[in-house]
């Protein structure tokens, strides 16, 4: 495996005029929880669908576990794994069902020992044959864990995993999050603006402004560095409002 | 199993699961089921009228089914075909692309070493099959009602003919499925999805017949092809836009197959069907990733 997980130069996403994201320079190192934080609009969709090769670049260049995601996409896309932001999966298939057909897409050929092996690990074991219609959207979002990381993906992508779950849901997606680092060794990249959440699951942390990453270092550097602000929360305004400054 | 499989699979078990679909596939087997004894009755009402006149001497004319075979029992099937069946693949192809953009798993579907092209096939294929598994299940209903009626197994010619008529209903249908699958990648919404291919639909089936024709909308529902107006102007309208009537050339196809007779030339209809299918094809292959990414706005 490659030490780099991720790494990108000068990547730029412009439709028009409209500068989505400004020549990114980041690199994340394997094993990393990797929190990229940003207010709306601030490009940290743009940079997910980029990294997971949704969305051409207009510019620059970006390797995923030592892949070119420009010259070899498919060679990319076997290798991370990717939950979206509010995904609903579908309704009359049952969690066995969308899991097999996600699970085989991305090369499994008898998937269901791997999904029961995913389910037992998320705790969600006995849910296979009900139909994901009648799910909450913390349930919705086990099995989109699920779906991400059945084919044992290197580098995970997770966009707002959190969005619009209630407080018992964020936690145990948070130490579903901690575990897969832990357990699993998985890279992750995650978008999010609950600041809260990254101090307890990220390692290293990005700060996305206006389409530019403003900051970029470890969860525990960023708090050593700012030793006049009390939480991440006051780090994070210190450096958005020297944007505007 | 290849990722052309797994959604070919994804397909008809989504198409299963849902409702519209299973309420049209109903009611269309149901038609179908029943045609042939409507056929017969038909047949045998008029035959009746024709022997009442005959024998009080009021006609010399010969016995109209005299010549017909026994697949005109079933020629109704045609316009159940064209009415419901077309329905019924509108609906299926509708679904199918939109189903992915309504869950927005689009996005996993394509972070996933998937090519557009082969996916998109792979739900048409798997429509494909879900339609046919339809109409092998409506041919074998036609052919055990025809060979009811005639108290006996319905012959080697005539039942090869019956299943050239459903594969025909089939490639005609495959038109449909197409129609509806490009309307949910384009629409920008739901309603507006499903809507455009109807309208398309009505227009195919009972604008353009019209245009060259002295049919009146309600004789476009008669499964036999309309016959053209004698005259400069109007044949060539019915030159240009003819060929577009897709529903008239299926007729005219159905009724050679059938043997129900009908206006129209073979080969331009079987032209026309078979053009048709390969331009919606190339578009529907042709579709870009980002197409495939746009969000419903309802």
């Amino acid at each position: 495996m490659n030490d780099i997980a991720i790494s990108t130069t000068g990547l730029s996403k412009s439709y028009g005029d409209k500068q989505a994201l400004d020549g990114l320079d980041l690199e994340v190192p394997a094993g990393e929880v990797f929190g990229l934080l940003g207010h709306n609009g601030a490009g940290k969709t743009t940079t997910v669908n980029l990294l997971t090769t949704l969305l051409q670049p207009t510019g620059g260049r970006m390797m995923i576990g030592g892949l070119d995601g420009s010259s070899n996409p498919d060679g990319v896309r076997r290798i991370i794994g990717y939950l979206p932001e509010n995904v609903q999966f579908y309704d009359n298939l049952t969690t066995l069902e969308n899991l097999r057909y996600f699970g085989r897409l991305s090369g499994l050929h008898k998937p269901d020992a791997r999904i029961r092996q995913v389910l037992e690990y998320l705790d969600f074991a006995g849910h296979e044959n009900e139909r994901v219609g009648t799910f909450s959207k913390g349930m919705r979002q086990r099995v989109g864990i699920a779906q991400a990381i059945l084919h044992e993906p290197q580098v995970l992508f997770l966009d707002e995993p959190t969005s619009g779950l209630d407080p018992q849901g964020v936690r145990q997606l948070r130490e579903i999050i901690v575990g897969l680092n832990h357990d699993l060794g998985m890279t992750i990249f995650m978008n999010t603006h609950l600041l809260s959440e990254v101090t307890k699951t990220c390692t290293s942390i990005g700060v996305l402004t206006a389409g530019q990453l403003r900051y970029h270092d470890s969860l525990e550097a960023t708090l050593r560095a700012f030793p006049g602000e009390s939480s991440l929360e006051d780090i994070y305004l210190h450096l958005d409002s020297s944007r505007v400054a | 199993m290849s990722g052309f499989v797994a959604t070919v699979r994804h397909e008809v078990l989504s198409a299963r699961r849902e409702r519209m679909p299973q309420a049209l596939l109903v009611v269309f087997l149901g038609m179908v089921t029943i045609s042939s004894l409507i056929g017969w009755l038909t047949h045998r009402t008029v035959t009746s009228v024709w022997q009442t006149t005959v024998a009080a001497g009021l006609t010399t004319a010969p016995d109209p089914f005299a010549q017909a075979t026994p697949l005109s029992y079933v020629g109704n099937v045609v316009i159940y075909v064209i009415l419901i069946g077309a329905l019924l693949a509108i609906v299926l192809g509708v679904s199918s692309t939109l189903r992915g953009r309504r869950s927005r798993t689009t996005d996993l579907i394509l972070s996933r070493p998937v090519d557009v092209a082969v996916h998109l096939g792979a739900k048409l294929a798997g429509m494909a099959l879900w339609l046919g598994v339809v109409l092998a299940m409506a041919a074998t209903l036609t052919w055990l009602s025809i060979s009811l009626i005639l108290r006996g197994a319905l012959g080697a010619g005539d039942t090869a003919r019956l299943v050239s008529f459903f594969a025909l209903a089939w490639a005609f249908l495959l038109i449909f499925v197409v129609l509806g699958m490009l309307s949910g990648v384009h629409g920008s919404r739901e309603t507006s999805a499903l809507l455009l291919p109807i309208v398309a639909w009505s227009v195919i089936t009972f604008v353009l017949p019209q245009l060259g024709t002295a049919a009146l909308p309600v004789s476009l529902l008669n499964p036999v092809a309309a016959v053209p107006v004698q005259g400069a102007g109007f044949a060539l309208v019915q030159q240009v836009v003819g060929p577009f009537a897709l529903a008239e050339q299926f007729k005219t196809l159905s009724g050679t197959l059938l043997g129900t007779g009908g206006a129209g030339s073979v080969g331009t209809a079987a032209a026309a069907l078979a053009i048709a299918l390969a331009v919606g094809l190339l578009a529907l292959l042709g579709t870009k990733r980002d197409h495939l990414r746009r969000d419903l706005r309802d």
